[in-house]
């Protein structure tokens, strides 16, 4: 019977180390690589690609007016961009907000800004964004978030890629700025600094990509080919990612410090715990809805199906890690099983030291500064973070089993921005009004 | 038409194609500095050293040297790994790390017929150190050729000292940690001058060293130069981050064998002595007791002809000078020439620190054994061949392309006929024979001392002997269980249990050459191998004896009651 248990514990140990190298190999991936490969281009051409740009926002009272401000002061010439603001008819503060801020920048000439206002079920991101596309009217088509801040350069680097690489989808760069908010708020934003700046890139050169939910660009004709997003999924990006690559399409990556559309962390632990929640819950429906069996190279499938299975895994992770608390004070093994037992420990210490330095690197980028007390506090907040991050998957799955299908909205801020200049509300402010 | 974004201060995207390719990875102190094309005749010159090398270690492999005791030592922990799944047969006291048996061991578990594959024990280890130096001679030519911008001269000087140099083929023959920790290193250093350091080139290089330094601990001297490379490889001109992150995962993966090894001592309750207690004169098995203990220990320094070892004088210069005096002398030229180029070309200064590392190791004044020159050699080597090239690239083009192989041919001549010795010498008599490595049978001799006891020892003797032939006593039917070296005897109380506690009446047989002898009176110096001295020296006849040069080995049968 002990033998077994050995057996059982160096097999979970295998398992664990090696689902964690190759995370870590998929993190430092782009720092692998020539790092020209994912950068934005430093000359560019001149606009040819019109675009059309969905501003899906739910209850964004907070913060729509600036995203809306922030996408008027773009650097590409307004006849080439449309906007469209997409609300569901019940959330009138939202729709009063962009109308007020629309009205405004038509008294200053700019026509090219609309609200779409859709009252049919279901309430859901993926919904607006089709109702949005049939409105769409220009060549490429541009997710952003409500909160989003993105590059007044964005759409010239994204016409300069998609003309001269003859690409229909790119993925540009997304990132998490108030990295000093909470806890966790760190760790929240390197995991977006690692995805974005490295795993994306890895995903894109095996072409199975499971895409972001903004700041990412498509032929307008390719998306509605495909019949648009779906409407059953919480992740849909991550879905038509997928459906992309499975047709063939080549996704191309843009990150670029530069050019990053910038974001914040959820405010609260409960909201970060909501989001996250959808997120993994979206990625089994995902799984299960099996669009990753279409593609069509073994190890494009194996990527895909690593990738969405993840958060089950992590849900057994945090079920065992109760059963290691254990056998780290109650078992005695012998000492070869206790010696490779612990490699898991050396890894999960390199993916740590790795977030420490990735934090010296994303605040550099940033012109932030990173001080030895926040990289003190990300060795404090890790394993709690770990932890939430199990709390998480598991309620995905709890969800997913039970049949809770609805859409958990996170709660936006404005954290990233400079509320006097955006009209964000502060954040403790805001908190109250999400607690 | 083009515009330019605002704040362009990024990296360029749009450099010329070949640029690209040299900058790629990003980590490249100058990519170019370090690419060069190996071409017909590079390839041609590398074939030689690596083939040369193979030939003049494995020519007479078998028969020169002498079995050491510490190949003896090395083979019969690796035995203990496969045959009884622990790291020694006897009480493991950390006094090596254990990569290096365990190496060996996987080694001789893949050969059929395991131990006895090449006929004694030790053989089958030996082959592999033939491998392995054939393995550093690549490593250590292409070291040479990246550090010297794609010549080939100093490639080819190196490896010719370090396979044909006497003192080289002498002890890198034998089944020693640290001929296998050189292999380590020189592959740590190989794999940071490839033409693009990416991240995880970083990390095997660092796992290299890493492996390197449990497999013989003062693989920790060569360290610094490593780094130092690897800092200079890793240069962030491109203003990017990987740097960082190649350092970090460098000395990641260098310290997590470190790490698996203090772990190890941890598991077995063994990384801290008992009561935390670091008394010197009370041994303990703890690997920080071990190390403190090591750190201790000294010796009258290298330069002292008087010391109980004075190897400089008995062992090496007799064997090479000339690469012990052109060796030290080019290192303090690397050194001092390094430190002035190291801007432009950092190469001299790591090549010398180097050398430097393991020649402050050895010349620190801490207790050495004959062979810890071993990782001198592929360094001084190294810093010879850079030195030469240096000179004769200082010289007018006409001139040098004509007095370059003129010089080295010269000197090469010099060293392999008699005047060096290294292939050719003159005999006792005058006449020309081969050198040494290539001429004199040795281990005939222990081959017979084995034989004997096989056939008129009775298996269940209680046998003080050397480590060499205890394998060839413990692996081959009919064994013989109770046959044990006299250090082991000495400080090992499980083992002196089988000797009555230490009583000379409980030993039946005693196997030894003279140089065993002298090891125990130089390891008598608290009394514990006295008991083992008395037998030999008052209670025991000799039953069989060779001499060969200044070797014997000889059997003496204790007379004991139970003789």
């Amino acid at each position: 019977m002990k033998d077994v248990l050995y057996a059982g514990i160096l097999l979970v140990s295998f398992i664990v180390s090696a689902q964690s190298v190759w995370t870590l190999y998929m993190t430092l991936y782009a720092w692998d690589r020539p790092p020209s490969e994912g950068n934005a281009p430093d000359h560019f051409r001149e606009p040819r690609l019109s675009f059309t740009a969905l501003l899906p926002a739910r209850h964004e009272e907070d913060v729509i007016r600036g995203t809306i401000r922030r996408l008027a002061r773009v650097n590409y010439p307004p006849d080439m961009v449309q906007v469209l603001v997409v609300c569901s008819a019940d959330d009138h503060g939202t729709i009063a907000e962009a109308e007020a801020e629309i009205e405004s920048l038509r008294q200053q000439g700019r026509e090219n800004f609309e609200t779409v206002i859709f009252s049919d079920g279901p309430v859901n991101k993926p919904h607006g964004l089709n109702a949005a596309l049939a409105r769409a009217t220009n060549d490429v088509v541009v997710i952003f978030d409500a909160e989003d801040d993105m590059h007044p350069d964005i759409f010239d680097v994204v016409n300069t890629v998609m003309e001269e690489e003859q690409v229909k989808v790119v993925q540009a760069g997304v990132q998490l700025m108030n990295f000093e908010s909470t806890w966790y708020s760190a760790l929240n934003v390197l995991e977006y600094f690692f995805w974005f700046r490295s795993r994306m890139h890895y995903y894109a050169k095996v072409g199975a990509i499971p895409l972001g939910g903004n700041t990412i660009f498509f032929d307008r004709a390719l998306i509605a080919r495909i019949g648009g997003w779906d409407e059953k999924i919480l992740t849909e990006d991550a879905e038509i990612g997928l459906r992309l690559s499975a047709e063939g399409e080549r996704i191309r990556v843009v990150y670029d410090h530069r050019y990053v559309t910038k974001e914040e962390v959820p405010p609260t632990l409960k909201q970060f715990v909501k989001q996250r929640t959808r997120w993994n819950q979206g990625f089994i429906q995902v799984l299960h809805k099996g669009t990753w069996r279409k593609l069509k190279t073994a190890k494009q499938r194996r990527l895909a199906f690593m990738t969405l299975i993840f958060p089950q895994g992590q849900a057994v992770l945090g079920v065992y890690f109760a059963f290691s608390l254990f056998t780290m004070f109650d078992l005695k093994t012998p000492v070869l099983v206790a010696e490779l037992s612990y490699i898991p420990v050396l890894i999960v210490l390199a993916n740590f030291l790795t977030t420490a330095i990735g934090l010296y690197d994303f605040t550099r980028a940033h012109g932030l500064k990173a001080t030895p007390s926040a990289v003190a506090g990300l060795a404090i907040a890790w394993f709690p973070y770990q932890l939430v991050l199990a709390y998480a998957s598991l309620r995905a799955v709890r969800r997913q089993w039970g049949g809770r299908l609805d859409w958990e909205k996170t709660a936006h801020v404005g954290a990233h921005r400079d509320s006097a200049a955006d009209g964000a509300l502060g954040l403790d402010e805001v908190r109250e009004n999400v607690a | 038409m083009s515009h330019s974004p605002a704040g362009n201060t990024g990296f360029t995207s749009l450099e010329p194609r070949s640029t690209a390719r040299m900058t790629r990875g990003s980590t490249m102190d100058s990519a170019r500095q370090w690419y060069y094309q190996r071409g017909k005749l590079g390839t041609f010159a590398l074939a030689f050293a690596v083939i040369s090398g193979v030939v003049t270690h494995s020519y007479h492999l078998f028969d020169y040297p002498l079995y050491e005791t510490d190949e003896g030592i090395y083979l019969e922990r690796a035995w203990a790994i496969i045959r009884e799944g622990r790291l020694s047969p006897q009480t493991y006291v950390y006094d090596h790390a254990p990569a290096g048996w365990m190496f060996i061991a996987a080694w001789v578990f893949l050969l059929p017929g395991h131990f006895e594959a090449f006929g004694n024990p030790v053989n089958s280890a030996r082959v592999l150190m033939v491998i392995l130096h054939a393995g550093s001679t690549f490593f250590l030519f292409e070291i040479a050729r990246k550090f010297s911008r794609g010549g080939l001269l100093a490639p080819t000087i190196a490896c010719f000292f370090f396979n044909f140099s006497w003192l080289a083929v002498y002890y890198q023959r034998m089944a020693l940690l640290d001929n296998v920790m050189v292999f380590w290193v020189l592959l740590s250093i190989y794999l940071l001058l490839r033409e693009e350091v990416r991240l995880f080139t970083g990390l095997w290089s660092g796992l290299a060293f890493g492996i390197s330094v449990i497999t013989k601990e003062n693989a920790i001297f060569f360290g610094p130069a490593i780094f130092y490379l690897l800092s200079r490889r890793a240069k962030n001109d491109s203003g990017d981050s990987s740097r960082d992150f190649t350092l970090f995962f460098w000395l990641f993966a260098a310290s997590s064998p470190v790490f698996a090894y203090c772990l190890y001592a941890t598991l077995n309750g063994e990384l801290f002595p008992p009561d935390m207690s670091f008394n010197l004169t009370h041994t303990h098995i703890s690997l920080l007791y071990e190390m403190w203990y090591q750190l201790h220990r000294n010796q009258a320094t290298l330069f002292n002809r008087h010391s109980s070892t004075p190897f400089l004088y008995t062992a090496w210069l007799p064997k090479d000078p000339f690469l012990l005096a052109a060796g030290t002398v080019a290192m303090v030229i690397c050194i001092l020439a390094g430190w002035r180029q190291r801007k432009v070309d950092p190469a001299l200064l790591v090549a010398g620190l180097l050398a430097f590392g393991i020649a402050f190791y050895l010349a620190r004044g801490s207790v050495i054994l004959d062979f810890y020159v071993i990782p001198l050699i592929p360094t001084y080597a190294l810093c010879i061949g850079l030195v030469a090239d240096r000179a004769f690239k200082s010289l007018p083009d006409t001139t040098s392309r004509f007095l370059a192989p003129v010089v080295c041919g010269v000197v090469a001549a010099f060293l392999l006929l008699p005047p060096g010795g290294y292939l050719i010498k003159h005999g006792s008599s005058g006449q020309l024979q081969a050198a040494d490595p290539y001429h004199v049978p040795l281990t005939f001799m222990q081959n017979e001392q084995i034989a004997w006891i096989r056939q008129h020892v009775p298996p269940n003797s209680r046998i003080i002997s050397d480590d060499d032939i205890w394998v060839a006593l413990h692996d081959v039917k009919p064994v013989f269980p109770y046959d044990e070296s006299h250090w082991n005897a000495a400080t090992d109380p499980q083992v002196r249990k089988i000797f009555g506690g230490g009583q000379w009446q409980d030993i039946d047989y005693i196997v030894l050459s003279n140089q065993m002898k002298a090891a125990m009176q130089l390891n008598n110096t608290g009394g514990q191998e006295q008991w083992m001295l008395n037998a030999l020296d008052y209670h025991s006849t000799p039953v069989w004896s060779i001499t060969r040069g200044s070797v014997s080995l000889a059997i003496y049968k204790v007379q004991n009651l139970s003789g």
